[in-house]
């Protein structure tokens, strides 16, 4: 066979793809709270990026991004659901919003409750969303829980020693001086053309 | 090798919204066409695509290993001085390089013939890897080809497991993706190349190529003031290093996808240092500079700009008369000659064979089809397959 065997047509479609929320409440997995490895950090939750500035109030800009960086992590990798029922199920009710994506399906989320920060020695730093449910039933009531369904304690606790593999990583936060310095010769040649939207620079 | 009419498929279109594919149709006319098909035999792309595809590769390699230490050649191929060094290390330091496609004439006998490496900022990748695999899956399933039929494109999985392979040097980095804006083919490109590296378990972000930032410490940085370390960029080198920011390459310390070599492998100078280091080469059109043109014996042959993208600021001279030329803004740079070779016809059809690599291995093709006789950017790109 001379071409691709196989194709996961699922991933390449760009509609968003609906899951089960599945808590790991009994399962001992690398991303749940852990002893003494060496690949584990300290983390601190807040619930808000107000709150976090209010503690750190030197950081106050690595406060907001890590709270946009969490919730741009939890629309990509949280829970979703079809139907808001299901949603209400595991995390209670006044506790799930309706999203629609960009190619207009609409499905349900759960609120964000808090994100997980911890500061890094180079400058930079690692977030990740958490959510809790307000469901009795749930495994995850009155707990954190990241987006793979990994628990963190109870919502009381706001200070966890988690493994590293619990967060995407981040790079540096820099001051940038200027933008603009890549793209000006497509500009100046895309001007010949007078095509008003242009078709590929690549060739 | 021929071509077929065949039905197109009844939901094509919504399948296409549906899988993302929003530049089938530009400016008003039909990019992806479907109703025909061309039919190769596996001989015929094995022994005539496949094997000559691998050994050009390695030849332009070696073109590219004689340039980066020649002061001399590096001139002759227009990369500014102040990058010499940037982009010799980058070849000695063997960084890492994706995909690239070779432009082939090649009409089903014979020697398929070398019309030019674009190794630095390919597209037509998602038709390709993708969009034309799934194209024969639901032909062969609704009956309209045979079941036999296969197809000269493991694209999809071999860009996957590059990624795979790039990522072992890059572990917890997050790589960007990056392409200008307002263009749709673009950034469709872009974004197949970033659902590889999502399959190949790369965390992965996107910055449009004009909103890069430059940081006082010569860090670029995205929108939101992170530090790019790791970037893909469908944007030419041979821009990229003449821009404002062109400067701070060396020190950014970015490891960039196309590697900078590319500036090198990807360039039309390229073509007349084959001629010379490989003469008489099955798979070579006879090419020369400026100044060789007088003594080369050429008298059919098209002249192009060493540094121009679809098709622009080409001509065709045929006895010493320039019976085609089209416009655009390129060639300030100089051009090289190529001895005149036209593409096959099909019906009214002029055929031009994209040949695609993932880094050194040959991957697949793509078929591209113009009433012209220069395929340019709205030339029409059919489907093809192995029977």
């Amino acid at each position: 066979m001379k071409r691709t065997q196989n194709i996961d047509l699922g991933a390449m479609r760009k509609a968003p793809k609906l899951f089960a929320f599945k808590p790991l409440a009994l399962a001992v997995t690398a991303g749940t709270l852990i002893g003494c490895s060496d690949d584990s950090e300290q983390a601190k939750i807040y619930t808000s990026a107000d709150e976090c500035a209010v503690n750190n109030p030197d950081q106050v800009e690595q406060c907001q991004l890590a709270y946009k960086e969490a919730v741009d992590e939890a629309v990509k990798s949280g829970p979703k659901y079809s139907n808001i029922d299901a949603c209400v199920e595991d995390f209670g009710r006044q506790n799930c919003a309706s999203y629609t994506s960009s190619n207009n399906q609409s499905f349900f989320m759960p609120l964000m409750a808090g994100y997980m920060l911890s500061s890094m020695i180079n400058g930079g730093f690692r977030s990740a969303p958490l959510y809790t449910s307000y469901s009795r039933y749930s495994p995850t009531y009155g707990k954190w829980s990241s987006t793979d369904g990994n628990l963190f304690g109870s919502t009381r606790n706001r200070n966890v020693r988690v493994s590293n593999k619990a967060f995407n990583p981040k790079p540096a936060i820099k001051r940038t001086m200027s933008r603009g310095g890549f793209g000006s010769t497509i500009s100046a040649k895309s001007r010949f053309s007078g095509k008003t939207s242009r078709s590929s620079w690549g060739g | 090798m021929f071509r077929s009419i065949i039905k197109e498929r009844p939901h094509w279109r919504e399948s296409a919204s549906e899988y993302g594919f929003s530049f089938h149709t530009m400016h008003g006319e039909a990019y992806w066409d479907e109703s025909a098909y061309y039919q190769f035999s596996l001989q015929q792309i094995e022994r005539d695509i496949e094997t000559p595809t691998q050994e050009l590769h390695q030849m332009c390699l070696a073109v590219v290993a004689k340039v980066v230490d020649d002061q001399q050649l590096l001139e002759k191929f227009q990369i500014p001085r102040q990058h010499w060094d940037y982009i010799r290390n980058s070849w000695h330091a063997q960084e890492p390089s994706l995909y690239s496609r070779m432009d082939l004439v090649y009409g089903g006998s014979g020697h398929a013939k070398l019309y030019e490496n674009n190794a630095d900022t390919p597209t037509s990748l998602y038709e390709t890897g993708f969009w034309q695999w799934l194209w024969l899956q639901d032909q062969v399933n609704a009956g309209k080809l045979s079941r036999k039929s296969d197809q000269y494109n493991s694209l999809q999985e071999k860009l996957i497991n590059r990624f795979r392979v790039i990522k072992q040097q890059h572990p917890a980095e997050t790589l960007y993706f990056s392409c200008c804006k307002d263009t749709d083919e673009d950034r469709g490109t872009v974004q197949y190349l970033e659902d590889c590296a999502v399959a190949a378990g790369i965390t992965c972000k996107f910055v449009f190529i004009e909103d890069i930032g430059l940081s006082a410490d010569n860090c670029f940085t995205d929108l939101d003031n992170l530090a790019i370390t790791w970037m893909f960029k469908l944007y030419p080198w041979e821009f990229m290093l003449r821009e404002e920011f062109g400067d701070n390459l060396a020190q950014s310390e970015v490891s960039w996808i196309e590697p900078p070599w590319k500036a090198v492998l990807s360039n039309k100078a390229l073509l007349p240092m084959l001629w010379k280091m490989f003469p008489n080469h099955p798979n070579l059109l006879p090419t020369f500079f400026e100044d060789e043109l007088k003594n080369s014996q050429l008298i059919n042959y098209v002249k192009k700009p060493i540094f121009a993208r679809e098709g622009a600021n080409i001509s065709i001279h045929l006895a010493g008369k320039e019976v085609y030329s089209s416009p655009g803004p390129y060639g300030d740079e100089g051009y090289i000659y190529q001895a005149y070779s036209p593409l096959p016809a099909f019906g009214d059809n002029f055929t031009l064979i994209g040949s695609w690599l993932v880094d050194g291995q040959p991957a697949g093709i793509s078929v591209r089809e113009d009433k012209n006789k220069v395929t340019q950017d709205m030339s029409r790109y059919l489907p093809h397959i192995i029977l």
